[in-house]
């Protein structure tokens, strides 16, 4: 491979009048499902393409098809005017394609700048590597995205986003013509989003195409010029982003209206304090926090990512060990690190990680709803099946929770599908305090407003819902008050009619 | 979709038919009919009642403490001290009954015994968190070693107690009691994963344990309470064993925790934890046992009684595999 073009400042000569990838009535079919059904996506050179969908429409498998990494069953694939035959991912880099997976395949072992050159470095006099060479290069491609990174550091000891970079330099490295970024920012924090749009811009003022995946409405708003959408594996549409709105985008993505993402059906608070927190700390993150929480409120806590939302989380539900401070639930102190006491006296917590914390994804559905109030269907150590089963058949019901049978591995279902039925297994056992940990993480557009709604019914049951969100929308639509922690200390606690955008983002960068 | 109601293997489904067509049972089930058919052809006084005896007899020992590690690695945890446990328990059981002459004493000793090894194993495992394939190893080599401290021969029995006699090599009506002992254990095991929120604990806890502990379940006490059982099950199969030799052997039980363990995941229980039956895993210690049974009576090489074992359980672990991939697709 040759890396002669490596010198700072050198333009690539890219002719902008060709579509720098064309893909016409791409067909996939797995056993039993139908992929993706005559998809096509034109990305032209210099323009930031948005590619969104809900979880299932079909995104990871086109782009899985431009990386090589699955074949096509049906359809063409240009590029630059020329058709191509994209067998495998070696295939894709050959012809331009770099695509930054969610995963990132990097060897973390490596240095930086030897990954960027994986593919084959330089050789100096008798075939041995040439190490300066390497550093020098992969310096000089930094410094083309405006981006500063040790080329000698080791690559896992770099923050995610900086292993982005890193994958972003690497696609220069192969003249990428085509750079596709899936969801690049799902664990990025605001200041390295800003960092990371500020590259993707470059990469577009070099004449790249730029394909952006994401289900993020207001970061697709930010930087997109065009936005497809596809859903079910079919085309919907491909529109200039001047030409859409909030709305209309969400209608493309899950092909009805949404009246209101945030219906309010609930009445106004109660007085009642369900959950008293005092002084709180925790040996890495939590400094001296204290806040109470009533019954019939949803009460919103914003941080940062590493603020100490999930700490904070986990040390009141009883889950985490505290170093001081006092928990009491509904007047009764709560020991730390003890959920069954926790569990006893009526708090519980919905986890942001469902899945190692939350589902037990072999075992069917029913089973996963019942887990916490197995003891109430049980008749002298034995479970009453029948009962169990009819309580839970009752909740798949009332959420409309869409699976085939209560016997389905949950695992099998989709991700809101999921947060319903963890949100089941708390109702079952009868909370007075519920934890929700990033409510909506993984969970489509569509299913979103209606585990809204259901923290809206909690609530209204007479819960105490303390809701831990990085998600400004959903913490300004649904909770009574709204607190703000920074670093592990709380900074802000304001009624919800006192808050703006600015005052909370202000005391969350503290 | 549909179809995965009827493949999911894990925990209690509605029928039991269901549950052994949709499992790895199934398999099983048709490599043992293969087995007994083709061994009889080649064989006819397989079939014979007294055959048949003897290979329950044998399958005794293995199905009693298999039940206790069915429901072990159900929660995700190993024990390897078993083989070891079973020899040391069957010296100081003996030594009791020599010295006190009651079978009950004798018993209890032997209970104790094996019930406080699977409690230090638990502890270990639960309390200092480390990995059981390790404790339990390191519990093994304590037991080999410790049980040539305790004797360095074989220890005889001194007191002719018929009623201990009996224990290996009684009959009621015309099954061995051995056999029947090995049924109620089973039995008991079964009914606890089935049917009892206790069972489905153990599922669950092997499922997920972090779940568990959130969903204010105490997953240590769980995982204790199923290596202590393990242990109460050690305690009788050395009993009996003792009985069946007459002496306490400290070298007997070598290499037992592995047949036991391979009846386990032959029955289909994961090393992972959360699924698996005790069904499956009668039908692993039969075949281990029909398999061992048959090479004698062929007239085979002895030695192939550990090399075709070794083969059918990568068999049988392929063939599942390979019936997985046709369900999805």
């Amino acid at each position: 491979m040759s890396v002669d073009f490596l010198h700072p400042g050198e333009t690539v000569a890219i002719d902008k009048s060709v579509p720098a990838l064309e893909m016409r009535g791409i067909g996939k079919r797995f056993p039993g499902v139908v992929a993706l059904d005559n998809v096509d996506l034109t990305l032209e050179p210099g323009k930031i393409h948005a590619l969104m969908g809900e979880n299932g429409a079909g995104k990871s498998t086109l782009i899985k098809i431009m990386a090589g990494v699955y074949g096509k069953d049906a359809g063409t694939v240009r590029l630059r005017g020329r058709e191509a035959d994209i067998k495998s991912p070696r295939d894709s880099l050959k012809e331009g394609i770099k695509v930054v997976f969610q995963e990132i395949a990097l060897i973390a072992e490596f240095s930086v700048a030897e990954n960027i050159f994986l593919e084959g470095y330089p050789t100096g006099k008798g075939g041995s590597i040439d190490w300066k060479k390497i550093r020098a290069d992969a310096a000089a491609l930094f410094k083309r995205i405006g981006f500063n990174v040790d080329p000698a550091a080791r690559t896992g000891s770099l923050p995610v986003s900086q292993q982005q970079m890193v994958e972003i330099a690497r696609a220069l490295a192969h003249e990428a013509r085509v750079v596709v970024m899936d969801e690049p920012t799902s664990s990025l924090t605001p200041n390295e989003v800003s960092l990371l749009f500020t590259v993707i811009r470059r990469l577009a003022a070099l004449g790249i195409a730029v394909l952006y995946v994401s289900h993020k409405l207001d970061e697709v708003f930010e930087i997109a010029d065009t936005v497809t959408v596809l859903r079910d594996g079919r085309h919907v549409s491909t529109r200039p982003i001047g030409e859409h709105t909030n709305d209309t985008l969400i209608q493309d993505m899950i092909g009805r209206r949404i009246e209101n993402l945030f219906p309010r059906k609930r009445g106004a608070p109660g007085s009642k304090v369900a959950l008293s927190v005092e002084g709180l700390s925790t040996a890495k993150k939590l400094k001296d926090v204290s806040f109470e929480a009533h019954a019939g409120e949803v009460l919103g806590f914003f941080g940062l990512m590493g603020a100490g939302r999930t700490e904070l989380a986990k040390a009141i539900v009883g889950y985490d060990p505290i170093t001081s401070g006092t928990i009491a639930v509904d007047g009764s102190r709560l020991l730390p690190h003890d959920t069954h006491t926790g569990v006893r006296l009526g708090i519980g917590l919905l986890t942001e990680d469902r899945k190692s914390e939350g589902l037990m994804g072999e075992l069917p559905v029913y089973q996963n709803a019942s887990l916490a109030s197995l003891s109430a269907f049980a008749r002298m150590g034995f479970v009453d099946k029948a009962s169990e089963r009819k309580a839970v058949q009752d909740y798949v019901d009332r959420f409309r929770i869409r699976t085939p049978s209560l016997f389905q591995q949950v695992k099998n279902l989709s991700g809101g599908n999921q947060q319903k039925v963890l949100i089941s297994r708390w109702l079952m056992r009868g909370l007075k305090v519920i934890v929700v940990d990033e409510p909506t993480r993984g969970i489509d557009v569509g299913a979103k407003s209606e585990i809204f709604a259901l923290i809206d019914r909690l609530a209204g049951e007479g819960l105490a819902v303390v809701m831990m969100t990085s998600e400004m929308p959903e913490l300004l639509g649904l909770a009574d008050r709204i607190a703000v922690i920074c670093e592990g200390r709380l900074t802000a606690i304001m009624p919800r009619d006192k808050a703006t955008q600015e005052n909370i983002l202000n005391a969350a960068i503290g | 979709m549909d179809m995965s109601e009827l493949t999911q293997s894990s925990a209690p489904s509605r029928f039991i038919g269901g549950q052994l067509l949709g499992s790895s049972q199934l398999v099983l089930g048709v490599i043992l009919a293969v087995l007994c058919i083709a061994i009889s052809i080649a064989a006819p006084q397989f079939y014979s009642e007294a055959n048949i005896i003897a290979i329950l007899r044998q399958c005794a020992l293995v199905l009693i403490v298999a039940s206790g590690m069915t429901m072990l690695i159900i929660t995700a945890e190993v024990d390897l001290s078993v083989g070891a446990s079973l020899a040391f328990v069957g010296c100081i059981g003996m030594a009791v009954l020599n010295s006190t002459h009651s079978l009950t004493l004798g018993l209890l000793a032997a209970l104790a015994f094996s019930g406080a090894v699977g409690l230090f194993n638990g502890l270990v495992v639960t309390r200092l968190k480390v990995n059981s394939l390790i404790a339990t190893i390191g519990t093994m080599m304590m037991l080999q070693g410790g049980v040539y401290l305790f004797t360095r021969e074989a220890v005889q029995n001194h007191h002719r107690l018929a009623s201990f006699t009996d224990l290996g090599a009684g009959y009621i009506g015309a099954i061995p009691l051995p056999v029947v002992i090995a049924a109620l254990i089973f039995a008991l095991a079964a009914a606890t994963l089935r049917f009892t929120t206790l069972g489905r604990y153990l599922y669950a806890v092997g499922a997920n344990e972090r779940a568990v502990r959130l969903s204010g379940v105490r997953s240590e006490r769980l995982k204790l309470f199923a290596f202590v059982v393990t242990g109460l099950c050690v305690g009788v199969a050395g009993m009996i064993l003792s009985s069946l030799m007459n002496a306490g052997q400290p070298t007997a039980g070598r290499g037992f925790e592995l047949t036991v363990i391979a009846a386990v995941i032959l029955g289909g229980t994961s090393l992972l934890g959360g699924r698996g039956s005790l069904l499956g895993t009668l039908l692993g210690v039969l075949v281990l046992k029909v398999i061992d049974n048959g090479i004698i009576i062929l007239g085979w090489n002895q030695d192939l009684q550990m090399v075709v074992p070794g083969i059918v359980i990568i068999l049988a672990t392929y063939l599942d595999i390979v019936r997985n991939r046709a369900n999805v697709g």
